[in-house]
């Protein structure tokens, strides 16, 4: 294995790890990225096999503590309400992800000037839209252009198919006078780029096997590993080095696919685990410089973890709303309730979002990201026949508020298969969020109903689904503070002057939309932040 | 895997907690076969067998000759006296019974067919598409102003 020296060592092959790698291509710098996951052929994805519900519960699920795969690492979340969740591997959590692709909205970069919540962004939604739009060419956007949610962009491809579950949420929309939209998705409408349009099987989390959605393993990283951007897999990065007398990061130790630990220097690293695995590594890389872990002086490593804490509401209707077919996640999007507005009882917003495709046995175990299996006996038989098939579903996704006790530590006890130390969650609903989502579900029930939902099925019961930990926000936060944040506005570190951290930890806030567009919106700034900067990149 | 006398029970027992459809045609999961599934179900719950030989030995001999609504009676004093190994049988029966390709199809709306196949869901119409969105067009900009 050659360890030679590089000029930009980036830890993680996710999102933001492939769009910065392709911001960087053109600079001719020697690019490495370790990632501690395989490459996966898109031939073995589950998605292609009859067995494809039996691998959400076991080798694909989105829980890397039912998965436990040797490039897993445990996360203890015994003081969380919400477990987080990822995939390892090269293309990271994109080759499980839904392919949902909403950006964020002007004033969730100002949340604290106009609602005195949160914190500023450094950038605006006007820096990121040019990153947007480079990014959505790069991933194959679908979507309706026209927006009034938005300021004007449309995305390249048409929309995909809403369907009639969507079409007929959308009449209840309507009937309600309330914003919706078709949704923004990283999933092929038409055969683009060589990729092959979405066949609607509704198996998005299992890695497509059409390359229709938007992964990285199909979008950045053929392009990069042609270009010689070399990605070595199965290596877990241990910790990141530093120079104790210049307090420059000198490369990292890793665990290689070999079993041994090796020494891999580099001119500049670039963190790329997002929002749990970074503040972990960072914890993990203690010195005597940063005794309490890199970049860490402020003690902000970790603090001000956000998710967006999720609760549905599912519609009964006369027909069948062929729900099954489509993308899983992405029918269309209501932000009628998104913005402030001061006659709630809560500030900021949330969205509304219509969810298809919940196959047999996922909706017998209690749906997506839930543990609690429907009745067994005679109630199972009813709900499974004439329950079912008949269901059109809205999720209530809400903006969580940066608080500081909600963090990411490191367990005393719980380590991975090489021996590092796990991440620990400490995390709870904040009042604002209670509020919020107890009034997105009852709108929820109020548009089904408009809809002409018979029925509405709703817990009620003020929890939030356990498995809803994909967007993992905040913990590595941007700002102009040293005092305040980790990073500065173009993702260097206040402390390390070549440590540039890239993905959803350096979120201020965290929006009430999905955040991977966002995400590499900012890898590609950060990416171009560098090259403008690249004379005086370290002072 | 299991005895003659065992299976006997345990397709009794899987048949009530989920029981064939009213006409018949989408069999129970007694019928259908899942105690087979049960013994290869580590990877989804630890001890699989053990845990479903619990459930059984918690039930009175004659189980399978009881009429229906006794059987469920008495799963139901079960899952109340054994409540973690019934919840993870009960959590199995659903992996064993909804994982069989040959019967998906059965289910109508679950038969989900793989990669390559899929559905056929044509895109709306610009038509249709501009009929839906025009009452949220005409409400205008939706969004603040950040500046």
């Amino acid at each position: 294995m050659q360890n030679e020296p590089v000029d930009v060592l980036i830890i993680g092959a996710g999102a933001s790890g492939a769009a910065i790698a392709w911001s960087l291509l053109e600079t001719r710098m020697r690019i490495l990225c370790l990632e501690q996951g395989p490459h996966l052929d898109d031939k073995e994805f589950p998605s292609r096999d009859d067995g494809y519900e039996l691998a959400r519960y076991g080798k694909f699920s989105c829980d890397p503590n039912v998965r436990g795969l040797k490039q897993d690492y445990p996360i203890n979340a015994d003081d969380s309400c919400i477990m987080p969740v990822n995939f390892n591997a090269v293309g990271g959590s994109t080759i499980n992800f839904l392919g949902h692709w909403p950006r964020l909205k002007p004033s969730d970069f100002r949340t604290q000037s106009l609602d005195g919540v949160g914190a500023d962004w450094p950038v605006d939604y006007d820096i990121l839209a040019p990153f947007y739009d480079m990014n959505d060419r790069n991933t194959g956007v679908s979507g309706l252009g026209g927006n009034p949610a938005y300021p004007d962009y449309t995305p390249e491809l048409p929309p995909i198919p809403m369907g009639k579950l969507g079409q007929t949420l959308a009449k209840g929309f309507n009937e309600k006078g309330y914003h919706w939209w078709p949704s923004d998705v990283s999933i092929l409408s038409q055969d683009h780029d060589g990729r092959q349009k979405c066949v609607n099987a509704g198996t998005c989390d299992l890695g497509c096997a059409a390359g229709a959605k938007g992964g990285t393993n199909f979008t950045y990283w053929p392009i990069l590993e042609n270009a010689g951007v070399e990605v070595r897999s199965e290596c877990r990065v241990r910790e990141i080095l530093v120079d104790e007398a210049t307090g420059f990061a000198t490369g990292v130790l890793y665990h290689g696919v070999d079993g041994q630990v090796h020494e891999q220097k580099a001119e500049l690293v670039v963190v790329a685990c997002n929002g749990v695995g970074t503040p972990r590594l960072l914890l993990n890389s203690k010195s005597k410089a940063f005794p309490d872990g890199l970049a860490n002086r402020n003690g902000m490593v970790g603090k001000n973890l956000m998710f967006h804490p999720l609760t549905g509401v599912a519609g009964v209707f006369d027909e069948p709303m062929l729900g099954h077919e489509g993308p899983m996640a992405c029918s269309i999007l209501s932000q009628e309730f998104y913005e402030t507005d001061p006659t709630r009882d809560f500030v900021r917003g949330y969205g509304l979002h219509s969810g298809r495709s919940t196959t047999p046995m996922t909706y017998a175990l209690g749906g997506y990201g839930i543990d609690n299996p429907i009745p067994w006996g005679a109630e199972h038989r009813e709900t499974m026949d004439n329950v079912y098939p008949f269901l059109a579903g809205l999720t209530v996704v809400s903006e969580d508020l940066p608080e500081q006790h909600n963090c990411v530590t490191l367990d005393p006890d719980l380590t991975d298969s090489d021996g590092i130390p796990a991440p620990k969650i400490t995390y709870r609903l904040g009042d604002n969020t209670r509020k919020m989502l107890r009034h997105g579900e009852e709108r929820a029930k109020d548009i089904l109903l408009a809809a002409g939902a018979k029925k509405v099925l709703a817990k009620g019961d003020d929890t939030v689904w356990w498995r809803a930990g994909w967007h993992q926000m905040g913990t590595c936060r941007m700002g102009d503070d040293p005092e305040t944040s980790v990073v500065n506005g173009w993702g260097r570190s206040h402390d390390v002057k070549n440590l540039f951290i890239v993905d959803g930890s350096i979120f201020p806030t965290a929006g009430a939309v999905n955040p991977t567009s966002t995400i590499q919106a900012m890898a590609l700034f950060i990416g171009d932040s560098i090259k403008t900067n690249i004379e005086t990149l370290f002072d | 895997m299991w005895t003659q006398t065992q299976r006997q029970l345990l397709d009794a027992i899987l048949d009530e907690l989920v029981p064939p459809s009213n006409d018949g045609i989408i069999p129970g999961a007694g019928a259908l076969g899942v105690a087979a599934f049960l013994p290869t179900a580590d990877a989804h719950a630890p001890n699989p067998v053990e845990t479903t030989l619990a459930v059984m030995a918690a039930l009175e001999d004659g189980f399978v000759y009881l009429p229906r609504v006794a059987r469920v009676a008495a799963l139901q004093l079960v899952e109340t006296q054994k409540p973690d190994a019934f919840a993870t049988l009960v959590r199995l029966t659903y992996m064993g019974y909804y994982s069989r390709p040959d019967t998906r199809p059965l289910f109508g709306v679950g038969a989900h067919p793989i990669h390559p196949l899929g559905y056929q869901v044509p895109r709306e119409s610009e038509v249709l598409m501009n009929e839906l969105t025009a009452p949220v067009r005409a409400r205008g900009k939706a969004y603040r102003d950040a500046k």
